[in-house]
C-alpha cells in the first residue's frame, strides 16, 4: 500500500483553513462559556458497551472497535453525549443541578451516514444541560445555537427547524405500532416519502384518521400557522400536549424577534427513538445535509441508573469550516505583520529574534534560511 | 435560482413535459443544444442533465436543489434525500431474469448475478438466503446469461421486450419503480418558499392527470 494515501473519510487542515477552524471552535466555546457551560473532555477510547447503552445498538454499530488487553470491547468514541450521561449519573450523581457541559471533541464513525456527510472523523461542538426540565432550558439551548450561527456570520444563511417527539409518538400509539413498525415509519417520514407512507398504512391497516393526520403533518412546515393547522387534525392527548409545548417555545422565540432564524417543520424528526421532547435540526446554506441536531432526551441518564431530564445539541465543526472557508469572508484577521530577522551569524540572528519576540508578542517574525 | 437535476434517458422527456405543465418552460433551442446545463425562459431555474445514478448524488450534496429520478436509483444509491412526490412516469419493474425459468430452484450453491443494481441485488438475495456472486456491469446486462458470464441478471424492465429478444424471461419481480421528485434536505428548509411552490405546481399537474 502506498504511504501517500490517507484513509477515506479523513482529511488534513492546513494553514488558513486550520486557522479558520480553530477560530470557529474558539468562538463557539466562548459562547458556551458565556452561558455558563463548563468544558468537559471525555476519553477518546471507551468501552463499546457505553455507546451501546447511550446511543442504542444501531447507532453504536458505526463505531471503530477493537479489544482491550483483558478482552473487553473498546471503541473510538462515536459520540460524546453517552460519556457525559454516564459521568452525570455516576461520578457527579450528587453534584448540584443543573449541570451544564460543553465540548469540542472529535468523534469517529465507520459508516458513511450518506455521501454528502462523508467524514469518518468529525469534530462535534456540543453542549448538554442536565437536570433541568421544561421550556426554560429548551429555549436556552436554542438561543445558544442561534448565537453561535450569528457569531460565525451565518445568521442569514441558516435555519433551525423545530419539532417535538411527542407529536408522532402520540400518533404512533394511536395507530398501535410496535417497535419494528415505528422504525420503518420513521425512515419513511425522514425522507418525506408520501407514497411509501401510503403503502405502509394500507399494509398495516392503519386507521384512516391517524393515517391522514400523519400525511398532513408531513406537509406542514413554516411558522406559527403550522401549529394551528396541526391541532385541527390531531385528537390524542400526547400529541396535543407536544403541540402545546412547541407553541410555548415558539411564543418566546417570536417575542424575542427571532422567528426568522427558526422554522417549524413537524416532520423533520430523525432520531425519534432517542428524543423525548423538543427536537431541532440545523441547516446552513452551502451544506446539503443537517450540520447540527439536538433536542430533549429525558431517558438518557436513566440508562446509567439515574432518571433526570436532559437537553443538548451538536454542531459539526468540520461542516462549518468547510462552508465558511468556501465563503472566503476573511473572518479571521491575521493582523500581525511579518518581520524577517537576519543577522551576521547565527548568534546575532537569534539574539535579534528573541529580542523581538520578547518586545512584541503580536509581531510575527520569520528566520530565513 | 433553483437547480434541477434530470436523469438522462427514459425519464427525460416525461420530466420536461411535466415541468412545462407546471409552468417551468425550457426553451426548445436550449433543449436541442448539447449543453448539459441550461436555464429556463424565466431565468429562475437551471437544469442539469446527468446519468440517472448521478441524480441522487447531485441532490444529496445540494449542488442540485431537486431532481427527477427513478425509485430504483434512489434505493440503489441509498441517497439521503427527500422524496415528496411520486410522478407516476417511467413505470417499470426491477426483476430477476434468466434463460432457465427454474434457475432459483436448482439449489445452486452459488448463483452468479450480473447487474447494474449491485446493492439491491445483494439485499434481495440476502433476504432469500441465496448465496450470490454479484457481477457489476454498467450496460447491456442481458448479454451476461447468454454468454455464460452469469446465471441470471437483475435489471429494470418496462415491457420485457429486450429480455425476450435476448432469450431471457422474468423469474422474479423484486420491486416496482416509478419516477420520483427528490429534494435536497437543506434546500427544502433554506429555500422553503421556492421549493414548496415548485412542489405544489407539480403536484397540481399530477392531480389533473390522475382525474
Amino acid at each position: 500500500m502506498s504511504v501517500s494515501k490517507i484513509p477515506s473519510g479523513m482529511r488534513y487542515y492546513i494553514g488558513p483553513e486550520a486557522q479558520l477552524r480553530r477560530w470557529i471552535e474558539d468562538q463557539t466555546m466562548s459562547i458556551f462559556q458565556g452561558w455558563s457551560y463548563e468544558e468537559i473532555i471525555t476519553p477518546s477510547v471507551d468501552y463499546y458497551s457505553l455507546f451501546e447503552q447511550g446511543m442504542g445498538q444501531a447507532e453504536a454499530r458505526t463505531a471503530f472497535r477493537f479489544t482491550d488487553n483483558d478482552g473487553h470491547l473498546l471503541s473510538l468514541r462515536p459520540d460524546v453525549t453517552s460519556s457525559i450521561a454516564r459521568v452525570a449519573a455516576t461520578m457527579l450523581a450528587r453534584a448540584p443541578r443543573p449541570l451544564r457541559f460543553c465540548y469540542a471533541s472529535p468523534v469517529f464513525r465507520q459508516q458513511l451516514q450518506s455521501r454528502a456527510e462523508w467524514r469518518r472523523e468529525n469534530t462535534q461542538l456540543g453542549c448538554e444541560l442536565i437536570g433541568s426540565n421544561g421550556s426554560t432550558s429548551d429555549v436556552e439551548v436554542l438561543l445558544v445555537a442561534a448565537e453561535i450561527l450569528s457569531r460565525v456570520g451565518l445568521a442569514d444563511e441558516s435555519i433551525i427547524t423545530l419539532s417535538h417527539a411527542g407529536i408522532f409518538d402520540g400518533l404512533f400509539n394511536e395507530a398501535g405500532l410496535d417497535q419494528d413498525s415505528r422504525l420503518e415509519i420513521q425512515g419513511l417520514l425522514n425522507s418525506m416519502d408520501e407514497t411509501g407512507l401510503k403503502n405502509f398504512f394500507t399494509q398495516r391497516q392503519i386507521a384512516t384518521d391517524v393515517a391522514e393526520s400523519i400525511l398532513l403533518l408531513l406537509q406542514l412546515s413554516g411558522r406559527e400557522e403550522v401549529l394551528i393547522q396541526a391541532r385541527q387534525s390531531i385528537s390524542n392527548s400526547r400529541s396535543l400536549a407536544a403541540l402545546d409545548a412547541l407553541q410555548k417555545r415558539w411564543t418566546v422565540i417570536h417575542s424575542l424577534g427571532l422567528e426568522n432564524r427558526f422554522s417549524l417543520d413537524l416532520a423533520d424528526v430523525s432520531g425519534l427513538q432517542y428524543y423525548t421532547g423538543m427536537i431541532f435540526k440545523i441547516y446552513i446554506a452551502g451544506a446539503g445535509y443537517r450540520v447540527g441536531r439536538g433536542g430533549r432526551y429525558d431517558g438518557l441518564t436513566s440508562k446509567f441508573g439515574v432518571e433526570e431530564p436532559a437537553v443538548g445539541f451538536v454542531l459539526s465543526l468540520d461542516a462549518l469550516t468547510e462552508v465558511l472557508s468556501r465563503h472566503n469572508r476573511n473572518l479571521v484577521m491575521d493582523s500581525s505583520e511579518c518581520t524577517s530577522v537576519k543577522g551576521a551569524d547565527l548568534k546575532t540572528t537569534f539574539r535579534e529574534a528573541l529580542a523581538r519576540r520578547a518586545r512584541q508578542d503580536q509581531i510575527r517574525i520569520e528566520v530565513p534560511e | 435560482m433553483i437547480t434541477v437535476a434530470i436523469a438522462k434517458g427514459r425519464m427525460q422527456e416525461d420530466a420536461i413535459a411535466l415541468l412545462a405543465k407546471a409552468g417551468v418552460e425550457l426553451h426548445p433551442a436550449a433543449l436541442a443544444s448539447r449543453r448539459l446545463a441550461v436555464e429556463d425562459s424565466s431565468g429562475n431555474y437551471r437544469f442539469i442533465f446527468v446519468k440517472p445514478m448521478d441524480v441522487p448524488v447531485y441532490v444529496e450534496h445540494g449542488i442540485a436543489d431537486c431532481g427527477f429520478v427513478g425509485r430504483d436509483v434512489i434505493l440503489e444509491t441509498q441517497a439521503d434525500v427527500l422524496i415528496p412526490l411520486d410522478l407516476g412516469i417511467a413505470r417499470c419493474q426491477l426483476v430477476v431474469a434468466a434463460i432457465e425459468k427454474d434457475v432459483l430452484n436448482r439449489s445452486l450453491g452459488m448463483l452468479r448475478i450480473a447487474t447494474k443494481y449491485t446493492h439491491l441485488a445483494s439485499l434481495h438475495f440476502g433476504a432469500l438466503g441465496i448465496p450470490v456472486e454479484i457481477i457489476s456491469l454498467s450496460g447491456s446486462v442481458e448479454l451476461a446469461p447468454v454468454l455464460g458470464l452469469a446465471d441470471a441478471i437483475v435489471d429494470l424492465t418496462e415491457t420485457g421486450r429486450t429480455l425476450k429478444e435476448n432469450g431471457l424471461s422474468v423469474v422474479d419481480v423484486i420491486s416496482e419503480s416509478t419516477g420520483r421528485f427528490v429534494v435536497n434536505r437543506a434546500s427544502y428548509q433554506l429555500k422553503a418558499e421556492a421549493m414548496s411552490s415548485l412542489t405544489e405546481s407539480i403536484e397540481r399537474v399530477l392531480e389533473v392527470a390522475s382525474k
